[in-house]
């Protein structure tokens, strides 16, 4: 983990940078020579190409101060790495201080137009944001995903007996990939024959975040990168398919989500198409790409901690239990970004407007002092505090949390009953991304 | 309800429906299925034990205890 350390010298560092910045007041530039270089280059990558690292996220966890990273690439300036679940909760519930809307939500920069062009309610702030949530919230409270649960029931069990007949094959396309967005696409209104299609769109979203970039052609896009979100062409296909329901929506209605957007009002107003689209967008790959990385991992947890789970087939009231743990292990978004809107101390690190905040939560997810003996598996641990797989809470708590839940909890009943004994095939193959903690392939044998 | 009882309350500026209060505690909070908002209904009192969960958990930070049962 220490070889792969970038920028290991944290004073000459603080010290070479400092010097070209003269707004400083000399106490500000004693904390500056004091900045803790983050041990691993957290915006590479190939830092996650094995999972979370967990050496480097524990180090930094047991530093006094935030860590810092330099400016890498194009971008403009560093960010600071929060790791603890305390101040991650701070900087997740106060949007005032910690903007979504100022600057990106992720690590790198982008321009202001590319900004506007992207945004949907999650690169908001209240009350904007909350205007825009409250037109598909109803659609996702537990109440509500109750009445999925058949639904998902379904979709799992023939996905389970279809590879359990086959005696085995890549976990992922069997199983972790379909369902989720099976159930998102359900919700919105997406007809099955098209699934795969979204699958494959927002597969190349999150390669938008790794160092295989598409053709910038792709998808018949014209648009300029730097304008579609992930910088991926993959974006203007899934805008475009957004757009060709939409209107078919407004012609034939029916009781799915597209049609609620198309038909919804803000503020007395219809959604623009760029608002519309972006929001598609979002839903499409946040019910998708998150739950599949839990079901990915499911598996190994299942191999790797077999006698917990023998401990949920004994008593079946741990199942919720253990599915919060399978998605606090896992923690499928790594982080997630805020802006700073006027100085500030977090954690006893002095922020300054316009500094980049990092929350990582599959830092803060194993953070002994909130998680007892964080890296042990443990399907009966309290579910309070609460992990911040889903965000550390405020107004941008993961609005498809009672949905994941119940997805996972229904995927580790449905295994569990059917008495499927799983092997692992193949070493799992990490998402090329420091974003999603994914897995791309994972070979299995079920019997 | 005993001395320990608490009123709550929803701020519905800073409601986002998650619908986790419904969730934990559905004889005191419902959350409207168009406007989707959380607001109190019935007596709109809970054990003090019970109604710091529900503080906690919610993640919009809009539930809050306004004062004793009475």
């Amino acid at each position: 983990m220490r070889s792969e350390a970038v920028g290991c010298d944290a004073v000459v560092w603080a010290a070479r940078e400092r010097s070209e910045q003269e707004r400083e007041t000399p106490a500000e530039r004693v904390l500056a020579v004091e900045r803790l270089s983050a041990p691993v280059d957290l915006s590479d990558p190939a830092t996650f190409a094995r999972g979370i690292p967990q050496a480097a996220f524990a180090e930094m966890r047991s530093r006094p101060t935030l860590s810092w990273t330099p400016p890498r690439g194009g971008d403009r300036a560093g960010f600071w790495s929060v790791t603890r679940h305390e101040p991650l909760s701070e900087v997740s519930r106060n949007t005032e201080v910690y903007s979504s809307a100022v600057g990106h939500i992720q690590i790198y920069d982008i321009d202001s137009d590319a900004l506007s062009a992207r945004a949907s309610m999650i690169d908001l702030d209240p009350p904007v944001h909350t205007r825009l949530r409250r037109l598909v919230s109803s659609a996702f409270t537990p109440r509500h995903v109750q009445s999925y649960e058949a639904a998902v029931r379904t979709r799992i069990g023939a996905r389970l007996d279809a590879l359990a007949a086959a005696g085995g094959g890549d976990w992922v396309e069997a199983v972790a990939a379909p369902i989720p967005i099976g159930v998102i696409c359900d919700i919105m209104g997406v007809p099955e024959s098209d699934h795969d299609y979204m699958i494959e769109l927002t597969d190349h979203l999150v390669a938008g975040t790794s160092s295989r970039p598409l053709e910038p052609n792709a998808y018949g896009n014209t648009t300029e990168l730097r304008l579609l979100p992930f910088n991926s062409p993959a974006a203007h296909g899934i805008n475009e398919y957004a757009r060709t329901l939409g209107e078919r929506r407004r012609v034939e209605p029916a009781d799915d989500l597209v049609t609620k957007l198309i038909e919804a009002e803000v503020d007395g107003e219809r959604l623009s198409d760029a608002e519309f689209t972006n929001f598609f967008r979002l839903m499409v790959f946040a019910g998708n790409e998150t739950t599949r990385a839990s079901m990915a991992h499911l598996a190994l947890h299942l191999v790797e901690f077999a006698e917990e789970f023998e401990r949920v087939r004994r008593d079946p009231s741990l199942t919720a239990q253990a599915a919060e743990e399978v998605i606090r292990y896992s923690s499928p978004i790594l982080y997630f970004r805020r802006t700073v809107t006027r100085d500030t101390v977090l954690q006893d690190t002095p922020l300054h407007a316009g500094d980049k905040v990092v929350m990582w939560y599959a830092a803060a997810n194993f953070d002994s002092e909130v998680f007892h003996d964080p890296l042990r598996f443990d399907v009966a641990r309290p579910l309070r505090p609460p992990n911040v797989a889903f965000g550390g809470g405020g107004a941008h708590f993961c609005l498809g949390a009672p949905l994941a839940r119940l997805e996972v909890a229904i995927l580790i009943e449905e295994i569990l009953q059917r008495g499927l004994c799983l092997e692992i095939a193949s070493d799992p193959v990490y998402v090329d991304s420091n974003f999603v903690n994914g897995i791309e392939h994972l070979e299995v044998a079920l019997r | 309800m005993s001395a320990d009882s608490v009123r709550m309350a929803v701020d519905s500026q800073r409601c986002i429906g998650g619908g986790q209060c419904e969730m934990l505690e559905p004889e005191v909070f419902l959350v409207d299925d168009d406007e989707a908002v959380s607001s109190v209904i019935g007596s709109g009192v809970l054990p003090r034990a019970r109604a710091d969960v529900v503080v906690h958990r919610c993640p919009g930070a809009a539930v809050s205890i306004v004062g004793p049962e009475s």
